[in-house]
């Protein structure tokens, strides 16, 4: 084990010791999460899936849990800044705040609990499916996730439950010390539900905060479910982020990721998609805008494990100064999987000369009778469009602008026009300043 | 004095020279058709005076009212009132025609002192402008160029220059690619925007154009020069006798009737 390793094991050993009342069945996902990552320790660019991404702003072992969120009254107005209409959870520093939480108007089928109290009243419900999906055997932050686990949320969806109103979960770090935040949510939908939930991922200082969030992300969708789910990862720039979300679909299901990656000096986000039921379809959307020393990773899987399943994958990265993004796409059609349908497309934009993206789309096939597409693009600003615009009386640095938000915006117009998409373009705004303010319509 | 002054041009792209000595004098309210072969340059022409920087002037210069243009930025040669108007208009996807206009227009009123127009005053500003060239208020609500047909392009680009009233205007190869109907509809959104204190420079390979747009004045360029000048008729005679008459190759067709020899 390297120094920092054996410093996160010690900090998540005290964890599990302090509470004696623990059940045993959650005892047994902390320790068996300790031992795996112990085990697995942190990876390193040695490793294939982390190649790319150097770990050392966290490598040295320096973030650990909090105990209480403390008084969160003065947070209220970033939550407010943050919030989206509807019923939400607050979190900061990784631990739950009562005070700025709010599970009012929730659609009627839908439970939103906070994690730690699911983890004593639905102990049988909670011990058969946490770490089902996600597994902590295989991941290090997965095992690291499971050996703290305390805090986060569990959203349950009655069978034929329909909500328009977005769920959403905000976590803030304060951004003043090195604080490890370590959420796990669940999600179980019912056959026939459908709903939204929302990860807003955002730090109380603005742009400076630091923190490590190591959030995990477990979906099960049943049979002709849907949901749509945003990850809005939008740290401080010194912040540390590792996101898991990981899925498996029922038939007929429909699944569709917004991840969008904004923040955070060193950010992972990883969506991993398993079809269990033939007629799956999956809408993998990412953007990723970096800038300064910015490192942005986007992990992608997707296993087509059954016949009749249809993914869409769109990523698109925007980067500039000296940041680095990278984009990692599997798309696994297995035997049995006949008549499987996958595009995947990777598109990178550098503004800088230092700017550097890596792209690597990644098929596996072994079924014949399949549709499977990908194409995978790093460029620059078409000369063409920025002459054209110019020519018309728009400066250069406007024109750059212009082009830079109209290279991202397909992945924000993907998302429908409402609150949420209205979030996105707020946290995008300080990044890409080209958005183009309101235009009447002819 | 004259409104546009082109003085011994010479460009080239990398070590290839294309304009070999350019003079032109175009005055306020005058139109001046530039003919030639491909190849002749007149495309590189309308390029090195909206400032593409594909192209390196080593020689000559070039004046607006009596104003240095070559070492101004694109977009300050458009604040100038310099327009030109693309042979080919590039699609952008993602920025939508009315707010890249809006932009556009603004960007010069800055400079020139002026209000910026907030988005309501600009939309009925550009409604009326658009029937100049009946473009659909569907095309002005789309991303820039993208998907328009080769007739809405060009119909877009005189709107474009319709909303920003420049001083000069250059239309290169406006009528490629359009139909008869197309090229009616164009040439009349050009027609109604000649003025006393407006010139035009109108570029192309076929005489047809200019029976819908009648030049002042007719320039033959050929091998990066200007080789012969005249009235309208030198235009007619041109289609007569095609370009082989002043002892020009055109692989690709000559001047002739209707200009049918697509490219």
């Amino acid at each position: 084990m390297t120094p920092g390793v054996t410093r996160y094991v010690d900090v998540a050993s005290r964890f599990q010791a302090r509470d004696a009342t623990t059940p045993a069945w959650l005892q047994r996902v902390r320790q068996e999460g300790l031992a795996h990552f112990a085990r697995l320790g942190l990876p390193t660019t040695r490793d294939e899936a982390w190649k790319y991404t150097n770990l050392a702003p966290i490598a040295d072992g320096a973030f650990a849990p909090v105990v209480t969120a403390g008084s969160t009254a003065e947070l209220s107005a970033v939550v407010a800044r943050l919030a989206l209409p509807g019923p939400r959870l607050v979190f900061v520093d990784g631990r739950l705040s009562q005070e700025l939480s709010s599970v009012a108007g929730l659609p009627r089928g839908l439970t939103l609990k906070p994690l730690r109290d699911a983890l004593v009243e639905d102990g049988a419900l909670l011990e058969a499916e946490l770490g089902q999906r996600a597994l902590a055997a295989e991941h290090a932050f997965t095992a690291l996730n499971a050996a703290l686990l305390e805090d986060g949320a569990v959203l349950r969806l009655a069978p034929g439950a329909l909500s328009e109103v977005p769920v959403q979960l905000i976590f803030l770090t304060r951004g003043d010390a090195p604080v490890l935040a370590s959420p796990r949510i669940l999600v179980v939908a019912g056959e026939g539900s459908e709903a939204t939930l929302v990860e807003t991922y955002a730090s109380a200082t603005g742009v400076s905060g630091q923190g490590f969030t190591n959030a995990v992300t477990e979906v099960t969708l049943g049979d002709n479910a849907s949901l749509k789910h945003y990850r809005l990862q939008a740290e401080g720039d010194a912040a540390v982020h590792v996101g898991g979300l990981h899925v498996r679909q029922g038939r007929d299901s429909r699944f569709v990721s917004h991840n969008f990656a904004f923040g955070g000096v060193l950010a992972r986000n990883e969506v991993h998609v398993t079809f269990a039921g033939e007629g799956g379809d999956a809408t993998l959307n990412g953007l990723y805008v970096g800038r300064g020393t910015q490192h942005l990773d986007q992990w992608t899987a997707l296993d087509h494990a059954v016949p009749r399943c249809t993914s869409r994958e769109l990523y698109k990265g925007v980067l500039d100064d000296r940041a680095r993004g990278t984009f990692h796409g599997l798309v696994k059609v297995r035997q049995d999987a006949q008549r499987t349908d996958s595009r995947q497309q990777n598109r990178n934009l550098l503004l800088s000369e230092h700017a550097q993206a890596d792209t690597r789309p990644q098929l596996e096939i072994l079924a014949d009778d399949v549709k499977c597409a990908h194409g995978a693009v790093v460029g620059r600003l078409d000369a063409q469009a920025l002459f054209y615009l110019r020519s018309r009386g728009i400066p250069r640095a406007e024109a750059e602008r212009l082009l830079t938000y109209a290279f991202a915006r397909e992945l924000v117009d993907a998302v429908p026009e409402g609150p949420v998409r209205a979030s996105v373009e707020g946290l995008l705004a300080p990044k890409l300043p080209g958005a183009p303010r309101t235009e009447v319509t002819a | 004095m004259a409104l546009l002054s082109v003085r011994n041009l010479h460009a080239r792209v990398g070590d290839k020279d294309i304009l070999k000595g350019i003079d032109l004098e175009v005055g306020a309210g005058e139109v001046h058709a530039i003919m030639g072969p491909n190849g002749s340059g007149k495309s590189t022409l309308a390029s090195v005076l909206a400032g593409r920087d594909a192209y390196e002037v080593t020689k000559g210069e070039v004046l607006l009212d009596g104003k240095s243009l070559l070492e101004l930025a694109p977009e300050a040669r458009a604040a100038e009132g310099v327009f030109l108007a693309f042979q080919y208009p590039v699609e952008i996807p993602g920025v939508g025609n009315l707010h890249f206009l809006r932009t556009a227009l603004n960007a010069q009123r800055r400079v020139k002192g002026l209000e910026e127009l907030d988005a309501m005053d600009f939309l009925q500003m550009a409604k009326e402008k658009s029937k100049l060239v009946q473009l659909d208020a569907a095309f002005m609500n789309r991303s820039v160029n993208e998907g328009f047909s080769g007739g809405e392009k060009k119909r877009n680009e005189i709107f474009q220059m319709a909303v920003l009233e420049p001083r000069l205007a250059i239309l290169d190869e406006t009528d490629s690619g359009l139909d008869i109907d197309a090229l009616r509809t164009v040439a009349g959104g050009v027609n109604g925007l000649r003025s006393p204190q407006r010139a035009m420079v109108v570029i192309t390979h076929y005489q047809r154009l200019l029976d819908y747009i009648v030049p002042d004045k007719v320039h033959v360029m050929a091998s990066g020069r200007i080789i012969r000048s005249g009235g309208r008729e030198l235009a007619l005679e041109l289609e007569e006798k095609g370009y082989g008459w002043l002892g020009l190759q055109d692989g690709k067709g000559a001047a002739t009737k209707g200009g049918e020899a697509r490219r």
